[in-house]
């Protein structure tokens, strides 16, 4: 398994021809930084998802209660 | 995996047509080089060589799952309640594990995208930062219970907590220098496959195979039936084998190690070898601690390895320091991916470098996100009267509450054609997956019922 030791070795001519010919083009690093477009969401993924954000908050809280009923 | 801008990325960087390449593109070549060699050629030996090549990220989140507070969920379900019901339903949940996450490796193979990165950029920064807090909140409070367990199970040896806090800090930052992620995974599997020391230990109980194949084929009713107590155990254990880090972890891993789509099917492979691991492991720690059931002893005192001293006189020295290590280990990994999968996260959604192959000079915030987290969890656990086993399943709990609404999110996700084109999620997928947000969002919905109103389940026959 080669090493990059200290990983401030120049990278090589060799290196890049090796980086483009074996990595999909979205795998380089360097390349993600556009981002994907946003999704459009319709009714009912907004209504089940603010619905399971309720469920969680009003869980925590009883959560938070089960433990000050242990405490107490 | 890395972002922000190229020249303070790598001093070393190059750039050919506007294309950055960096160190880290040039370790995950090398790692693509020898997948496409063995892809090449023929024969079971290459087969198996490509397996063992693409094999790792399924394995360990499922083994890293079987974390502390995991093993203590199981030691509890099983001196608690034997085996009739349980060891059924940990396998039932192992297979809820498997649906969840194969949906990850086909999103980050598809993408290239970490989940954390997906979620912000599809949903955008309103919905992304809820599922960060859910996140961070989550690996927080599990990361506390990872350092309970490796407290405990060193105490038994005799080891300080404050010693035992200090070698788990220690053994995280060996294990991040290696600047490698194929060193790194590699290495972490040796050590994870310690968690089938399980097996040794359930041998040393001499189990009643018997009791155990009737007990897989009956399924026999909760014993006792249904209480806050049992609810609290049974979430536990759900919460012990998916929970919404796995998610993070495993597309980042798949990510991070370079999978493609013409992986998947050995990603989905590498998650199947996992869950079964991990439930052998799991099934094993709820024999080895069943005989204190059948003793009618109570495991309401036992914290952590003190079930490895109640199971001496049973199994002897060696078997009970066996479990106790069992129990380091499982604490030991887990604390090491979930403090991995938050630093990819915030990685991600930070837009800085985030990969297991970056020096620790390209990778500062990475790096230092990783250890903070872990640190920080690592000193509350120093306090003196933390109640152990209680806080360890209470997490657990949280962890179920919180997998539902990361669970829409990778649903949808699984399901948008315009980021997954022709891999988007099956029909059958779709119903599995859809019937384990509704298990475990019923399951939630039971436990604050039992909470609330804690007389409805004597009501309906329980005790």
């Amino acid at each position: 398994m080669p090493s990059k030791g200290d990983g401030h070795s120049a990278i090589t001519s060799s290196d890049q021809e090796l980086v483009l010919a074996s990595l999909e083009p979205d795998q380089l690093a360097g390349v993600k930084k556009p981002l994907i477009p946003r999704r459009h969401l319709s009714g009912l993924e907004k209504f089940i998802m603010w619905s399971l954000r309720i469920y969680l908050l009003f869980m925590m809280v009883v959560v938070v209660y089960q433990v000050w009923a242990g405490l107490h | 995996m890395g972002a922000g801008p190229p020249s303070k990325r790598t001093s070393s960087a190059v750039s050919q047509e506007n294309v950055v390449i960096t160190h880290e593109d040039v370790d995950r070549a090398h790692d693509r080089v020898r997948v496409s060699a063995a892809r090449a050629q023929r024969g079971a030996f290459s087969k198996l060589r490509l397996m063992w090549l693409l094999v790792g990220p399924g394995i360990l989140v499922m083994l890293g799952e079987n974390d502390g507070p995991s093993m203590i969920s199981y030691a509890a379900t099983g001196a608690r309640f034997g085996i009739g019901f349980f060891i059924p339903f940990v396998i039932l949940t192992f297979c809820m594990a498997v649906v969840v996450q194969e949906m990850t490796v086909r999103l980050g193979s598809a993408t290239h995208r970490g989940h954390a990165e997906l979620i912000f950029d599809r949903f955008g920064p309103f919905w992304g930062w809820f599922s960060m807090i859910d996140l961070g909140i989550g690996n927080f409070l599990t990361l506390i219970t990872e350092f309970i367990a490796i407290r405990a199970g060193l105490g038994f040896f005799g080891v300080p907590p404050w010693a035992a806090v200090g070698s788990a800090l220690v053994f995280l930052w060996l294990a991040v220098r290696m600047h490698r992620y194929w060193t790194w995974e590699r290495t972490l599997l040796a050590i994870a496959l310690f968690n089938l020391v399980f097996v040794p230990v359930a041998l040393l109980t001499h189990p009643n195979w018997h009791s155990v194949g009737h007990a897989l084929i009956t399924w026999k009713p909760l014993p006792g039936g249904l209480t806050q107590d049992t609810l609290i155990i049974l979430l536990a254990d759900i919460g012990a084998t998916v929970t919404p880090w796995m998610l993070f972890f495993q597309q980042s891993a798949t990510v991070d190690k370079g999978l493609t789509r013409k992986d998947i099917h050995l990603g989905r492979f590498d998650t199947i070898i996992g869950a079964a691991l991990a439930a052998i492991a799991a099934v094993a720690t709820i024999l080895a601690t069943a005989p204190l059931f059948a003793q009618h002893m109570t495991a309401e005192n036992f914290q952590g390895a003190e079930f490895a001293q109640a199971l001496q006189p049973l199994i002897g020295r060696f078997g009970a320091a066996l479990f106790a290590l069992g129990i380091v280990e499982a604490g030991m990994v887990a604390s090491v991916t979930i403090s991995i999968s938050s630093a990819y996260a915030f990685g991600e959604v930070a837009r800085r470098p985030h990969s297991l192959n970056l020096p620790v000079a390209q990778g500062k915030s990475f790096y230092s996100v990783l250890f903070l987290c872990a640190a920080t969890a690592g000193a509350i656990v120093l306090i003196p009267g933390l109640p152990l086993v209680y806080v360890v399943l209470l997490v657990n709990v949280v962890a179920v509450l919180a997998m539902p609404p990361a669970l829409v999110f990778l649903f949808i996700l699984a399901n948008d054609r315009e980021i997954m084109s022709d891999l988007v999620s099956p029909r059958w997928t779709n119903i599995l997956a859809a019937s384990v947000v509704v298990f475990l969002t019923l399951a939630g919905l039971l436990f604050g019922v039992s909470v609330i109103a804690p007389h409805f389940f004597a009501f309906l026959g329980g005790k």
